[in-house]
């Protein structure tokens, strides 16, 4: 057993390693990082998840629930450690505060998958958050939770000085249109399919942590929704149509089934008017702390709004963009799907704008209050061949951009999205009392 | 700097004339460690800097003894060696306004201290909290007028609170949330029609406390129009108000009744850390005494009963989270500490509704702790909800329409 694989196993046993090693790792991550451009490019099969914030027994239950490393691809959009923040970025802090068995690891968290990373850097894709900032972490608790357990500010550091190192986004390629059978996961299990058969014409399927099918949305039958489910949902934005959870599939989303499906592009926050091909993200100089103002700003704080064109975002920084602004870049930029993290979703993930771009959130019962559960999404690989995937530059055969008429769109056909969803992870320490802030002058 | 940085930065330097590398800099990393809590932030000064005391240097109005050298020495040291002499509004404001009204036979004449704005300038109207007055915000009117000149600032005295007299004094001093509002609206009316300003300035409402309940139920009834560009609370939060409600009478139980003199009063609320900036405390303490011939040895007694204000309590919070989240214009939560968000605006926060900024060295006193980082969030925040300045880009419709390709 390699030094890595025992840290490995350790940090799954939820301890700190030393910090000789977390040193270690941290210059190796950078290593690998290093050599990744600013969108790192991915091939399905893949899990995208979202959010962790640091709640390190939820993060075993998703491994558990989406399969452990190596053996799933794991694409993680930021965030993995606590979180907290001016923006956003602070409410693990609260955790940390009020919920102390939770935001004592962020630490473990964030260093198991960077380990993970180090150790099979090509079945584990780490995107910059938000909170992924020397500043968030400093008034958030992460820093405090490295000073607690190691007497020293170098952890902190090093770990700080990775987070600079982290892509800004992915490209996943090769994604299926036709979900696979669902395999179980677990490492419990003897059965490997629970499904001998899957339509493929199904676009959507959600499985609950059990491997049991919530529901399933056909390519082109369903009517767009929002998500709204029975939860006592505080969603975003105002559910106005009926529909399955989660979901917005759309009647023209797709015709066909069985092709090779467009590109799926991961951020953790969105769209940037100062971005409008890929192409810009990959000249950015990403080796920084993440500015209050700019393009990289933007893709880590942005999010999607029902509204025309661009928005303030009343988070203080980056923008607000509409259905128009994220179906011209999916078209630009020959796209079928946005996937993105950074908003808390009670459904766990929320699909919008016709299905061009989804909000992945991975982290059950934010802050142990908040009551949402958590997803992942899993696109298969497309089982065509190698996926060496023809991506134009955007020019080709295209009239006026395609945004005049709907009739006239051309449209990549969109993956097939199998979304897992899961619970908070049963925990010993549940009944622990919240530390209450001391009692002040409060008028 | 690790080999892994000194590589890196080799590399890219490669290209450059031979100067002193900018990249990776330890100085630099150095430097960012400390960052300040705050989104689009500068660095700060420590709290008890009192760098605002130039303002009252330039002050004409200011009505200090020639003697006291030490008013513009770093108030270091036990506050016990610091001057405790009290700095006055005309310090911080250009003018007092007292502005009446008359509802039910009853004559109210609110206080308030007013800079006004010049030009087309933001108005920030403030609301303090609950037994403190409008001279709680005047380091912040004095920072937030550094950093934007022409600005303006209106700071009342709610009704019970400081110089705002009612006429005959009432029984049973209403302070409900209801009549607050009203009150604060009647102000800023008032202010319009005394200053002879022909339509209301751009408002930006700041609240502190009880106060933050006051602008955001104003906000929420939508009575001020498209006036509000957006509102700031300090340091209040539906949920864990109501939590503290319950300690507050034990709490309020082990204030002094009385202080022997003003410069008591005011060593008593930095000695407590009540207020913990002694510059500050020197203008907002006194307004909170008055001076009671029958109360012997401790005559400078509390202006407010604020135990006597519980029956309002409860309505003051109950529903904030939810008025804050609903109302139009801009959002700026500002908290002293990170665990005091309830689950509604945690869920909010992170669905990305409003801005929050945290100061975890803060106390309650927000504003007076930190004037000068709690003016730059606010600048800042007015600068990003300033419409005449907003420039977002094009529509994609828009630009289809003007024959461009997307």
């Amino acid at each position: 057993m390699s030094d890595l694989d025992r840290a490995i196993a350790q940090l799954r046993a939820c301890r700190p390693i030393p910090e000789a090693q977390v040193r270690e790792i941290c210059h190796k991550a950078r290593e690998l990082l290093i050599e990744e451009g600013n969108v790192v490019t991915v091939k399905a099969p893949v899990t995208i998840c979202g959010d962790i914030h640091g709640q390190f027994h939820d993060l075993m239950e998703l491994f558990r629930v989406g399969g452990d490393v190596p053996d799933t691809n794991y694409l993680f959009m930021g965030k993995p450690y606590f979180h907290s923040t001016s923006e956003h970025q602070l409410i693990s802090y609260n955790c940390i505060g009020d919920f102390v068995d939770r935001g004592f690891y962020s630490l473990e968290s964030f260093l198991l998958l960077l380990c993970l990373k180090v150790r099979y850097p090509d079945r584990m894709t780490l995107i910059r958050g938000n909170h992924e900032s020397r500043q968030i972490t400093t008034v958030y608790g992460f820093y405090d939770e490295c000073l607690r357990k190691y007497g020293s500010a170098n952890v902190w550091r090093y770990c700080c000085e990775v987070f600079d190192y982290l892509a800004l986004g992915a490209i996943v390629l090769g994604a299926s249109t036709a979900l696979e059978p669902t395999q179980q996961k677990g490492p419990s299990s003897s059965r490997t399919s629970t499904q001998e058969y899957i339509d493929s014409d199904i676009e959507i399927e959600i499985l609950g942590s059990d491997n049991g099918v919530v529901s399933r949305i056909p390519r082109g039958k369903s009517k767009e929704a929002v998500a709204q489910n029975s939860s006592p949902s505080k969603s975003s934005s105002p559910a106005t149509k009926p529909g399955p959870p989660g979901t917005a599939a759309s009647g023209w989303s797709r015709g066909t089934t069985g092709s090779t499906s467009g590109a799926i592009f991961c951020v953790h926050g969105g769209l940037s008017p100062l971005v409008e091909s890929i192409d810009k993200i990959r000249l950015l100089d990403r080796k920084q702390e993440v500015p209050h103002e700019g393009a990289m700003c933007d893709l880590l704080w942005s999010d999607p709004d029902e509204i025309d064109g661009w928005g303030l975002s009343p988070r203080g920084a980056g923008f607000l963009f509409g259905a128009d602004i994220a179906k011209s870049f999916n078209h630009v930029n020959d796209l079928s799907m946005i996937a993105r993290a950074h908003q808390l979703v009670m459904e766990g993930f929320k699909e919008m704008f016709d299905n061009n771009i989804v909000t992945v959130w991975s982290a059950p019962n934010y802050c142990y209050r908040c009551g949402n559960v958590a997803a992942i999404l899993e696109l298969a690989e497309d089982g065509m061949g190698e996926s060496a995937h023809q991506r134009s530059n955007g020019d080709v055969n295209r009239s006026n951009g395609g945004m005049s008429e709907e009739s006239a769109r051309v449209l990549l056909a969109g993956p097939a999205r199998r979304y897992r969803v899961f619970q908070a992870a049963p925990q010993d320490s549940r009944g622990m009392p919240a530390k209450k802030p001391q009692a002040d002058y409060f008028l | 700097m690790s080999d892994l940085q000194r590589q890196f930065a080799r590399a890219k330097l490669a290209g450059f004339p031979a100067t002193a590398p900018v990249l990776f800099d330890e100085a630099d990393e150095e430097e960012t460690d400390h960052f300040d809590t705050g989104l689009g932030l500068g660095h700060a000064p420590a709290p008890d800097d009192d760098s605002s005391s130039a303002s009252s240097a330039s002050s004409t109005g200011t009505v200090i003894p020639s003697s006291d050298q030490t008013l513009f020495a770093r108030p270091q040291g036990s506050p016990n060696k610091r001057t405790l002499n009290q700095v006055p509004w005309t310090t911080y404001f250009e003018r007092e306004l007292f502005l009446e009204s008359t509802v039910d036979n009853i004559t109210i004449i609110h206080h308030a201290y007013l800079t006004s704005p010049v030009g087309t300038a933001p108005l920030f109207v403030t609301h303090h909290g609950a037994g403190s007055s409008g001279l709680s915000f005047a380091l912040l009117t004095a920072e937030i007028r550094k950093r934007l000149p022409s600005a303006g600032v209106l700071s009342l005295d709610a009704r019970g609170h400081g110089s705002t007299t009612i006429n005959p004094d009432p029984n049973i001093l209403d302070l409900s949330l209801d009549t607050l509002s009203a009150d604060f609206l009647v102000v800023i009316e008032k202010a319009k029609i005394q200053m002879g300003w022909d339509t209301l300035p751009p408002l930006i409402l700041i609240g502190h406390s009880l106060g933050g309940a006051v602008i955001t139920d104003v906000a929420k009834g939508g009575k001020l129009g498209s006036s509000i560009l957006g509102y700031a609370v300090l340091d209040v939060v539906e949920g864990s108000a109501m939590d503290a409600l319950q300690s507050m009478q034990t709490y309020l139980s082990t204030r002094p009744l009385g202080f022997p003199s003003l410069e008591s009063g005011i060593e008593w609320h930095i000695r407590t850390r009540t207020i913990r900036n002694s510059l500050s405390a020197r203008t907002s303490v006194p307004p909170l005494l008055v001076h009671n011939e029958m109360a012997g040895a401790k005559p400078w007694t509390w202006k407010t009963d604020l135990a006597g204000t519980q029956p309002f309590w409860e309505g003051w919070f109950n529903g904030l989270s939810k008025k804050f989240l609903e109302a139009r214009g801009g959002k700026l939560l500002l908290l002293a500490g990170t665990d005091r968000l309830d689950t509604e605006l945690t869920i909010g926060q992170m669905q990305g509704k409003y801005s929050l900024q945290v100061f975890p060295e803060a106390g309650h006193f927000v504003h007076e702790d930190l004037p000068e980082k709690t003016a730059m969030v606010i600048v800042d925040f007015y600068k990003r909800n300033d419409r005449s300045a907003l420039v977002l880009p094009p529509k994609v419709s828009d630009l289809l329409r003007a024959g461009k390709k997307v």
